[in-house]
This record gives C-alpha cells, structure tokens and sequence, in this order.
C-alpha cells in the first residue's frame, strides 16, 4: 500500500531491448558500422524509388571507359593498315546509287538525332558497353540487398513458425517436422539451389523464394531447440497453470524470450544469402538479364580483368564488401549488447 | 598449532568493463578499505560460513587463484610463510592439488565427462609425483578404496556419468588426496547432494581427516552443518568477516548481530515449533519473536480428498520397445481448508510429479483428485479452466518461474484477465498494486522487470500472481529451497500470515525436514514415488515409525553440540 | 549397437521417400516438359507427342512415380538428355575429379583451423580476439568469387605460378599442378569461418567447470588446453566436419567451373543450364543417400569420442 504522500508516479524501467541500446552505443565501432548500414539503405531506398541510378541502362561513355580520376584511356592503335592519303576517288559513275545520295541527304536534314556525346571517363569508370559503372553498383545494391533481406525474412518466417510448433508440441507434429528437416537437409544445399533453379528459371522473386526455401533448416533447428527448452521452464508451467491459451505461451511467452536468438540468425542469413545471390546472379541463374547485381557485375568483370578493365570488379567488390563488412560488425555488436555474458572481459 | 594458512586483509574485486573510459569493477571480497581475514592452522577445520554474495567461495578460490581472468586480488595470503599472491605462475602450479587441493560443489560438471575415472585420478600423481602411470593406477585404486567406492578395480575404468552423485563426489575427494595435501578446500561439497548421501559425505571427510592429518577449509551456507564438523567458523555476509571462533563459542555466545540472526532464523527440529521465524532485520532491531502457533481447526471442511494417484512415464528401450517408469504410485491424502500438508523426500522420490499432476500440468495415469466432490482430473475445457483458479502452484526457481520480458504488472494482471476478473484494466491493476502490498512489496514494482528483484521478491511475485485467482489450495514445489536462510524466514512468514488471513490450505513440498515441520500439519514422507510414510507432523518427528523416516531425521544437520569435540 | 543400426537405416526410409518426393514433384509440376524440351526448339507436335508416349508422361502419377522409384532402385538413370551420356558413366567419371580436389581442401581446412583456433583461444586477449573477428568478418565479406578472380588473373596469369586452368588424366600430376591453386585459394576463404567457429567450441570449454578442477591439480595452461579442453571440443568439430562432409561431393562447383576442372559440381551446373533433368535428379537422390549414411557414421563415431553418447 502507499506510505503518506503524493502517489509516486509509475516507474517504468528499462526492457531487455533499451539495456542493450545504451549498451550498443557505448560500442563505437558498432554505431559507426550501423551508421554505414544506414546510409545504404538510404541509399537503397533512393535507387528504389528511382531517384538515383534510374538510366544505369544508358549507355552514357564510351565502352570501358575509364575512371574519371584516371583520366581518358588513350586512343587505340588502329592496327596495320595505313589510311591512304589523297582525296576519296570519284567513283559516281560506277556507283549505282550515286544518284540517290543527294535525295537522301536531303531527307536526313529534316531529321533531328540527338547525337549523344559519349563521356571519355565516368566517375567510376564504364563497363563494355559504356555504361555507368556508380550507377549499376548503386542499383546492384538495391537488387542485392533487397532479394538478402527479402530472403533472410522468409526464411525466418518458415524456419521459426515451424521450429515453434515442433518444440512446442513434440509427438507427432514434432515427428513430421522433423521429417521435413531430414528431407530437406538431406540434400546438399547448393544441390538444392540448384535442383530449384532448374525448375523455376531465373528472376528475382524466384531467388527469394529459392533461398528462402532452403535456408530455413538453421533457424528451424535452433528455434525448436530454444522451444523445447522454454517449454518445460517455469514461467511457461506457471502460465498453464493460471490458464494461458496455447497460442498465448507460444507467442506471448516464448517468443519474446528467443527473439534475440532469431534476430542473431537473421543477420547471419542475410550476409550469407546476399553471398548466395551474388554467386546464383554470377552462374546466370539469379536475377534476369534486364537487372543488374552484384553478381552480373562480377560476371562481366572476369572477361574484362585480363583486358586490363578492374574497374568494375573494384566498385562491385569495395560496395559489397563495405556494406557486408558494416552489417557484420553491427550484428556482432547488437549480439554482444544483448548479451553481456558473450562479451570479453576487458 | 603452527599457522599453515593465513589470510591477511585480502581484498578482490572483478573488472567488469568499461563505462565511459571508467573501468568499472565489482567488490566481491573486502568492502571499502575492510578486507578478509583469517587463519588456519595445521590439522583443523576451520568453516567458512554465508549466505549467497557474502564472498566465501571467492576468497576460498582466491588462494590458489582458480578465479577468472579478470579477478584483481591485493592483501596477503601467506602459506606456510610465502606470500601466495605474489608467487610466480609454477609455485602456484606446484602447490596446486599437492599441498593444497579443492573439491567443489557439483561433482557432475566439475569431472571431465570425456576421460576415465581412473584417467583423471592419476593425473596429479603424474604430474606431481612422477609416477608412472601404471603405479599411478594402483594407488588410484587404493584410493577409491578409501573413500568407501566399491568394486574399484571397476570403477577405475568408468566414466563420471555412470557413477551416482554421491559416488562421484567420493571420486573428487579421491583426487584431492591423491597427492597428500596439507589444506583441502571444500566448496559447498554436499550442497548439491540429498541430505542421506551428504550425511555420508561429511562422514567420509571426518574420518579421512583424523586418518591423514589434514586441515580442512569447508565453505557452507548450512550453519548447523557446519556447526558439527568445525573447528573454527568464520561467517561473512557481503564481503567482510562478520564474526570469527571457535564453534562452541559461536554457537553458544555469538556476539555479532548477524550472527545470532542467522543461528536463530533457521527452523530447528529440535525446538518447539514457534508461530514465526526470526528474520535477520528483526534481530537485529531487537524484536523479539512472537508466541505459538495456534492450533488448526481439526474439523475444518475438506477442501481436497486424493486417492491413488499416479503418474508413470513411458520411455523408449531396445529396438522398438517401451519401459514404464512408475514416478508417482498410490498417493492418498486429505486436505483440509486452512491447514498445510508436507511433502517430504529427496529426489527422485516423485514429490514435484505429484504436485504437478494434482494442476494436471502432467496428465496423471491413475487416480482420482476430488475438489469439493469433482474430479478434477476428468474435468474438461471450462470447467478445467474454472478449476485453475481453486488451486494454484509456486515453483522452486524464482529466476525461472517469471518471464523475464514482462513487467511485473503484466505478470500480474494477466491471470486476470485470462479469467475475466476485475471489469477492465484499471480495476485489475488496482488489485495487482493491492497484492502487491500484501506480499510486502513496494507499488513501485509494477513497472519493473524480474531481473531487478532478488530470489526472494520475485518468489512473492509468484506467490501475489498466484493469489488474483483467489485460489483455495496452494501448491509449494520446493519453493523455498533456493532461497538464503533469512529470505526463507521472512517468505515463511509470509505464507504462515497468508494462511492465516485467507483461509488457504497449502501443499507444501520440499527436501527440507525442518522448514517441512514448521510450517505443516500433516506430513507425507515419499522414496521412489511410494508414500513411505503419513502421520501429523508431530507424530512423525517424536515416533517415526519407518526405517526411512528414521534415516532421513537423523540426517539432518543438528548444528554444534557439546559432544561433539 | 547392431540394433541400433538396424534403426538408424530403418528410419532413413521415410526420410529417402521424402526426398524423392520432392524431388519427383518439383520436376514433375513445376518444371518444364521434358518432351518439349528433349525434342528441342525445331521439334514438330508430333515430334514432341512420340517422345512423351515414350517416356511414358501420359501415365497417371502415381505410375509414374512408380517408375521413377524403380530407377533409383536399379540405379539405371537412363542417358543424359543433353550429352546421351549414361548418368551412371556421369558419376563414375566426375566423382574421382571433384574427390581430388575437395578432400585435400578439407583436410586442410580442419588441420589448420584447429592449431590455430587452438593458439588465439590459449593466448585469450581481448587485442587479438577483437583482431581475428575483424580480419575474419572482412575476409567472409568478399565474395569467393573476387578471390578466384583476382587470384586466377595473379597467380595464374600475371605470376605464372600455377595453371590458371586444367585437368589430367593421372591424379599424381593433378594433385601437384592442377590442386594447388584452387586449394590456396579455397582455404584462403573457407579458413578464417572455420578458425572463428573452433575458437568459439574451445571457449566454450574454457569456461567449464573441469577446467577448474583440472588447474586445482596443479595442470598447467598446456595440458589443459591440449588435453583436457581439445578432447572435449573435438565432439562439436566432429559434428561440424561431419556436416561439412556431404558438401564435398558436390565440390565446389565454383571452383570445378572456373578452373575447368571436370567434377560432379560442374556437371551439375551444366545440367542445370540445359534442364538436363535425369542428370540433377539422379545426383539430388544419390546424395541425399551418401549424406545420411554419412551421418550415421557419424553419430557411430560419437560413441568413440564421446562415452556419455548411449546409443539406443
């Protein structure tokens, strides 16, 4: 009851996820790797909604054109064949089209061309077909990290429905799900790619769906693990015996408890399902021709690498592996913050 | 006596991060400029005795540094005249399990479940004395001979799962004396075994004491275990020494004020059952404690009738085969309203099966449970969940029993409104608030999370979330035993006071033959789901009539008596 | 044990149908016709009608499904669509390729992953920790694909030191000219998740309460780690090998494509780009059964690493 006084206002304290936010950002290398995930996915959304590298198809420079701080590649020897000197030989009375060319010339005048002056050198550099390579690397982050997350959340949504209900109930539920685990684990997972591939051809949504059905077996197996522990701990007993529905300690009860355990996974799935696209995209069985990836641009860079071309490779592979690198280290530092226990001692 | 060990001003602390540049540490042993000390000397016992968080396993560990690494340890710890904490890596190394060995609490985890018991025994008389291994093995053998483990020609081979708890303890204590050390540090050694088997334990040591000349330092919490076997007892609560002495005189003339809480809070079987417990904040103060219980109404309506339960469970054997294990087998009692049955055996014995089958949170395999004339075990959706309110559970763990992301307001509020009492949220909190007070604690907790109340709170949460159903029965599964001697004392209260006011009748389950005995009428004695034996809890202390019973009163610890010296 | 066995391979059976369940319906509903597609672009109606009779696709699918069942059984696969090869030549003359090249990547991986996760656990400071979770997040965040490029067109092409491409006949000159290449690089990669994930296993058991007793006997840091902490932790690298293990036989069709190597891997890949699918099925089934009866072995292996293991 209250002592004498005005009622103290209620105090509400911190939850597990505010602790783990004002541990995380005493973590400096963990809020600078969060601030660049970020500013990617601004910059994804940005490309998404067409604000940035929406004409990454045009074809702007001249093929392979150089970066622009590296200036213009030089003039191409043209080979052995000297251009002869002297005025074009007056061939108008052989030539049976001579008539025609001044009609033609006529009627080329009323047309307008928009004779667009291909760029020397582009920011990034241009690939075989002169197009800018910033632009297709901004546009393959979209395409990239859109199908990783895309991906990665499907994959939680089976793995971790399916987990529950396995852990939760065990028997015969339990039984068949362990089936399907088998079944799907018994292949090989690139196999399985692959066997999918085959059959569902190439496009975006089919990569997500593809990864997402073979992906789902980790999480599966761990959320299940965490739920058969869960279930037989007090709290849970406790909520049978005051009469929670079994939806309500599935979700209400344990979920919450695992979910950190999930988001660990998740961020896992993501920098692994990113890596898996980039590979698919490379084979030709990722995203369609109109599209460009990561991977399509590491496709291109191997024929262009012995010509002496890296620019692509480069703005391909330093995108990637900055955003995979900042994702990375975030995930670690958001796991460490949620769980003092993992971090070191210092 | 020559000084063997002695421990001056020590002081550690762990570095537990940084906050803001700041390395922030956690005193664990010493407070302030106050550090521990003590001595002990050749061919004696001396006891180090606290609740959980007073530092007594730190400092123990601390004198051969088996801390982590991030232990800061200052003071002096001088063996045998050298200054241990200013040794170099291999003096530590060499004294290590030849002149100073330790066995530890859980024999189960401290055992490395991958090599042999014959492996690890001969690993210090390699290391140490250079045997070679097939010597080794004999003198292994002739320990295991010594700590009383038969067939040790078998058990040489055998790995730590395949022995029971109390074998594998034996087996520690083997390993300790491999080497003949001159000081054997014990860590709450019978801490994690059943009260028979510690029985036996303390035994052992004793006896293996006088044979070797060894001296002992026993690290408890049980300050009438320890009461029987020290020589010497030093009690420390949060980091300092409090009171050191000899036994006889801390048992007879304690002088600290703590101390004389803790010797006095604890439920004795011996003395003459009071109303209420002291509580350590009460003795201290100066209160004394209160009168008599009262006598129960011996004709009070019968709230619960229980004939035959049981409960097997089924496992898997052979090929396709199945084994029927028998956990719970022919319970029958009555409960009246208002009074307390105890439920007392070690484990294994089927005592927690049983209380969870009575809330059908196991299904029960045979039997009938009649609440007011239903069976509650045939009872079906409504009337099954009308049923969870009559009778509810406390659990043992208080760490486990709340979820740790619900605030205790959701905690408490949603019992309610699962079934719908209370017309909406205000009203529902404005009794959770109530409860609250009930139990003792401030309005405050309503916002807050498990994870900021101690064992003790958190088990009156549990008892508070049970009473919004307003439940006639209350079952107790062990739900005093994790928690220290004094916070027992004051939830003992509590439920002595809930019983009081409410009219409750309470099934009170538990190990402990004394805390069983304060708060009961009527007590259930069970071994291997059987009831051994059923009488009022008077009758089964003054007149056991079974073997059993008999062997479980005489382990209990009694505390220091004149005798024995 | 024998009875435990018998289990074991007892219950692989339903796991087996359910792969090729799978395997069955995923081509079946959602792949293309394989009349269309074995009769090519420029086949007539007719065309397209005679094979269909002939593979028999007009029959229910459950008769169907009976054949394809048969197939397994007797191991006859048929040709290749695209090759006319038979598809158990396919595997009698990959499979040896792809061996060559995983297993000496394999081995190298766990005998160097262990040292050294074994060296950073023992030496345990926050600097070097904090060093090898960095340098191996950055390493894992390159696409193996940029490794085999840059590392072909380096070693390769611009150094000379090994072939950029190639395969022989006899294994001796492939294990000394051929491997070497895409063994630096695959162990380059695959090392640094080994190293972190063993690290991980052998603190683990630092933090075991063995430990303790074990340094209470005067063990020092040596024996602890190499004997006591090792001989734990094998049993969770045991499983992580014994995972890895089904993945070899696929090999690493990455490296088999772009070292020209003639594995299964690379088979695969070209099936799957010519919707080969008597190739990718027979391989999906067959090594579904390779990786159980792996895993058998290695909960049979258990027993002898771990003695708590009771095998029923």
């Amino acid at each position: 009851m209250n002592n004498a006084g005005p009622v103290p206002a209620l105090e509400r304290s911190e939850g597990v996820w505010h602790a783990a936010w004002r541990r995380f950002k005493g973590d400096r290398l963990g809020m600078v790797s969060m601030a660049i995930v970020l500013a990617f996915l601004l910059l994804i959304a940005a490309a998404a909604v067409g604000l940035v590298a929406k004409h990454w198809q045009q074809e702007v420079g001249v093929p392979n054109a150089p970066p622009t701080l590296m200036g213009p590649a030089p003039p191409e020897a043209t080979g052995a064949i000297e251009q002869p000197k002297g005025p074009n030989v007056d061939i108008s009375d052989i030539d049976p089209l001579a008539p025609k060319y001044k009609e033609w010339a006529e009627r080329a005048k009323q047309y307008q061309t928009a004779d667009t002056v291909k760029a020397e050198t582009l920011p990034l550099g241009g690939d075989r077909l002169g197009r800018d390579v910033l632009s297709k690397v901004v546009k393959g982050s979209q395409i990239s990290v859109f199908v990783g997350v895309l991906a990665a959340v499907v994959a939680t949504l089976i793995g971790t429905l399916l987990g529950a209900l396995a852990g939760f109930f065990g028997g015969k539920v339990g039984d068949f799900l362990e089936w399907l685990y088998n079944v799907f684990t018994a292949i090989p997972d690139i196999l399985l790619i692959f066997a999918f591939a085959a059959v569902f051809g190439r496009g975006i949504g089919t990569v997500v769906v593809i990864l997402g059905l073979v992906g789902w077996t980790s999480l599966y197996r761990q959320v299940r693990a965490e739920f058969i522990k869960h279930r037989t701990r007090e709290y849970v007993r406790a909520a049978e015996a005051i009469g929670a529905s079994t939806t309500s300690r599935m979700f209400r009860h344990i979920l919450p408890n695992v979910s950190h355990v999930i988001l660990v996974r998740m961020s896992l799935m993501v920098v692994g399902f990113i890596k898996s696209e980039v590979i698919l995209s490379y084979l030709g069985l990722g995203v369609p021709v109109d599209q460009v990836s990561w991977g399509t641009m590491l496709a291109d860079a191997q024929g262009e690498l012995i010509l002496g071309y890296w620019w692509q490779l480069a703005a391909a592979t330093a995108f990637m592996a900055t955003f995979l690198i900042a994702f990375s280290l975030a995930a670690d530092a958001w796991r460490d913050a949620l769980d003092p226990k993992l971090r070191g001692i210092e | 006596m020559a000084g063997l060990l002695s421990i001056q001003d020590l002081k550690v602390a762990f570095r537990m991060g940084q906050r803001n540049g700041v390395v922030q540490r956690a005193e664990a042993v010493g407070r302030g400029a106050v550090g521990v000390s003590f001595d002990v000397a050749e061919n004696q016992t001396v006891a180090l005795v606290g609740e959980s968080g007073s530092g007594k396993s730190v400092t123990a560990m601390s004198i051969v540094n088996l801390l982590p690494d991030n232990a800061e340890r200052s003071g002096r710890v001088l063996w045998r005249g050298q200054d241990l904490l200013q040794a170099d890596r291999p003096t530590l190394r060499a004294l290590r399990g030849r002149e100073i060995a330790c066995v530890f609490q859980d024999p189960m985890s401290s055992l490395n479940p991958v090599f042999s018991v014959g492996e690890q025994l001969i690993e210090p008389l390699v290391t140490h004395l250079g045997l070679k291994p097939r010597a080794a093995l004999a003198r292994a053998e002739q320990l295991l001979v010594e700590v009383g483990i038969p067939e040790p020609t078998r058990r040489l081979k055998a790995y730590p799962h395949e022995l029971s708890g109390g074998q594998q303890q034996r087996v520690m204590i083997a390993m300790a004396l491999a080497c003949e050390p001159k000081l054997l540090i014990a860590d709450e050694p019978t801490t994690a075994l059943d009260v028979t088997i510690q029985r036996q334990i303390i035994e052992l040591l004793a006896k293996l004491r006088a044979s070797h000349g060894l001296s002992v330092l026993f690290i408890s919490h049980d300050l009438a275990l320890v009461g029987e076997i020290a020589d010497q007892v030093v009690v420390m609560r949060q980091g300092t020494v409090r009171e050191q002495g000899s036994a006889a005189q801390i048992f007879n003339d304690p002088k600290d004020a703590y101390t004389r809480a803790l010797l006095a809070c604890r439920p004795s079987l011996a003395e003459h059952n009071p109303a209420r417990l002291m509580v350590i904040d009460d003795h201290i103060a100066g209160r004394s404690a209160h009168g008599a219980a009262h006598a129960k109404n011996p004709d009070a309506p019968v709230l619960l009738e229980v004939k035959a339960l049981a409960k097997s469970f089924w496992l898997k054997e052979g090929l396709f085969g199945k084994r029927e294990f028998k956990a719970v087998r022919d319970v029958n009692f009555r409960l009246r309203r208002g009074h307390t049955l105890g439920v007392v055996g070690e484990s294994g014995s089927g005592k927690t099966t049983m209380g969870l089958t009575l809330l059908r949170l196991h299904e029960p395999t045979e039997g009938e449970v009649l609440f007011d004339g239903r069976n509650l075990l045939t009872l079906r959706d409504a009337e099954r969940q009308a049923m969870r309110r009559r009778i509810q559970i406390v659990f043992q763990n208080p760490y486990a029993s709340l979820n740790p992301r619900f605030t205790i307001g959701q905690t408490l509020v949603e019992p309610m409104t699962i079934h719908g009492i209370g017309g909406d949220l205000t009203e529902r909190e404005q009794r959770a608030r109530e409860l609250l007070g009930k139990v003792g604690l401030d309005d405050r907790a309503f916002g807050k999370y498990p994870h900021e109340f101690s064992g003790g709170q958190r088990q009156r949460i549990a008892i508070a979330r049970c009473l919004t159903l307003n439940p006639e029965v209350l079952v107790l599964d062990e739900a005093v035993s994790a928690l220290d001697v004094s916070v027992q004392a004051q939830v003992l209260n509590l439920l002595r006071d809930l019983q009081d006011e409410l009219g409750l009748a309470y099934i009170f389950i538990s190990h402990d033959l004394a805390v069983v005995r304060f708060i009961s009428d009527e007590v259930l004695v069970m071994k291997d789901g059987e009831v051994v034996e059923q009488a009022s809890a008077e009758t089964i202390l003054r007149a056991p009539q079974q073997e059993y019973t008999r062997k479980l009163i005489g382990a209990v610890p009694r505390g220091w008596t004149p005798a024995a010296v | 044990m024998a009875a435990y066995v018998i289990r074991r391979l007892w219950q692989m059976v339903p796991t087996l149908f359910g792969v090729v369940l799978l395997v069955f319906v995923l081509f079946k509903f959602f792949g293309g016709d394989p009349a269309e597609i074995l009769g090519g672009l420029n086949a007539t109606p007719q065309q397209v009608d005679a094979i269909r009779e002939q593979l028999g696709l007009n029959k229910p699918w459950w008769v169907q499904l009976g054949i394809f069942l048969k197939q397994i059984a007797t191991f006859d696969w048929g040709k290749s669509w695209a090759t006319n090869e038979s598809v158990a030549n396919l595997f009698a003359t990959r499979l040896p390729a792809t061996l060559t090249v995983m297993t000496p990547i394999l081995l190298l991986d766990t005998l160097l992953a262990i040292p050294v996760a074994l060296g950073v656990a023992y030496v345990r400071g926050s600097l070097t920790d904090r060093a090898l979770t960095i340098a191996t997040t950055v390493a894992l965040s390159i696409s193996f694909l940029v490794y085999v490029i840059i590392g072909q067109y380096v070693f390769g092409f611009q150094l000379g030191w090994f072939p950029v491409q190639g395969w022989s006949d006899s294994t001796w000159t492939n294990l000394v000219t051929y491997v070497p290449l895409p063994l630096l690089l695959a162990v380059a990669v695959g090392v640094s998740p080994q190293i972190r994930l063993y690290r991980s296993f052998f603190l683990d058991e630092l933090g075991q309460d063995y430990v303790r007793t074990a340094r209470a006997k005067g063990l020092g840091e040596g024996p602890v780690l190499f004997k006591h902490v090792l001989r734990n932790a094998m049993i969770p690298i045991l499983t992580n090998v014994g995972l890895a293990l089904p993945g070899i036989f696929v090999g690493s069709f990455l490296i088999e494509v772009f070292f020209s190597i003639p594995g299964l891997g690379r088979e695969v890949l070209l099936a799957v780009n010519r919707s080969d699918y008597p190739v990718i099925q027979a391989v999906t089934v067959y090594l579904a059964v390779l990786t159980m009866l792996i895993n058998l072995a290695t909960d049979l292996l258990y027993k002898v690493v771990d003695p708590r293991v009771t095998l029923k």
